[in-house]
């Protein structure tokens, strides 16, 4: 499976793509919503895009509006990964589209229980 | 009609120590007890650097980060998994500073009547002017035996 990591942070990026990773993706990187609409033309195989709320260009936010015009993309799973942690904003960006929505600062625990949450990865075993 | 932004939250130490606690554990440190608050005088940073953000209102909130140049290397390193004598380019410096800043900023934002949008990260030597600005609170922690100061600021 291949991710799409988008945030303006190379420290970020490298943070969230490195659970990714370690999950089993394959993870592309984009420093904004326009670049990561770039990215979602360029990889038409990309499942999951993990997407910061503040960015120059184009936000997050705008960026899953945008997503979810297009039917081609109709199937990716759209998580945001962000700062921005009041009930408005997150009611916000699950009403445009997001299927979930983690609050920095994150473990890598958090993320992969999204993830198998939304059936992206397999669930850990229990004793 | 809009109305104005409060800060009675965020006047005292707890929760924004309660926010950085979190960052550290979480994302910086991967276990607690690394930061807590710096006991004694105030203390003098060494090649500061400055980073913040703003809380866009009625009224906006600064968010603002001190440390020193030695102590941001080592929170980049920290961030970024680098080996302990790795040298920090000013590029990844000013992205592992800034995101700390946004990341507290963020949560700051959480706590503050009647927010608007949070602003990208500044970076720099130079202390922002906030001789305009009311101070709202300003504390020093300690991390790792290095200082590391924040402050809240209504600019006006």
């Amino acid at each position: 499976m291949k991710a799409l990591v988008i945030d303006d942070s190379r420290v970020m990026r490298k943070i969230v793509g490195g659970i990714l990773v370690d999950a089993g993706f394959e993870v592309v990187e984009a420093a904004d919503g326009q670049e990561a609409l770039d990215q979602m033309t360029l990889n038409d195989d990309i499942t999951l895009c993990c997407i910061d709320w503040n960015m120059p260009v184009m936000s997050g936010f705008e960026f899953v509006v945008e997503v979810r015009k297009h039917v081609q993309w109709r199937d990716v799973t759209l998580m945001m990964i962000t700062t921005e942690g009041e009930q408005g904003q997150i009611v916000r960006a699950l009403a445009a589209g997001a299927h979930e929505y983690v609050i920095k600062p994150f473990t890598p625990e958090v993320i992969l229980d999204k993830l198998q949450f939304l059936g992206l990865v397999e669930m850990k075993e229990t004793v | 009609m809009t109305s104005a932004a409060t800060w009675e939250p965020l006047t005292g130490m707890d929760p924004v120590m309660t926010i950085a606690q979190d960052l550290f554990t979480t994302m910086i440190d991967g276990e607690p007890g690394h930061l807590s608050p710096w006991l004694g005088d105030t203390p003098v940073l060494e090649d500061p650097r400055y980073a913040w953000v703003d809380v866009d209102g009625p009224v906006v909130t600064r968010v603002m980060l001190m440390a020193g140049r030695a102590t941001g290397e080592n929170l980049t390193r920290a961030l970024l998994a680098m080996d302990a004598d790795e040298p920090v380019s000013d590029a990844d410096f000013a992205d592992a500073v800034g995101e700390i800043a946004n990341v507290v900023g963020g949560n700051v934002k959480s706590l503050v009547t009647n927010p608007g949008a949070l602003s990208l990260p500044v970076v720099g030597r130079d202390e922002p002017d906030n001789s305009s600005a009311m101070r709202i609170m300003a504390t020093y922690f300690g991390w790792k035996g290095a200082p590391l100061g924040v402050s809240l600021w209504a600019l006006t």
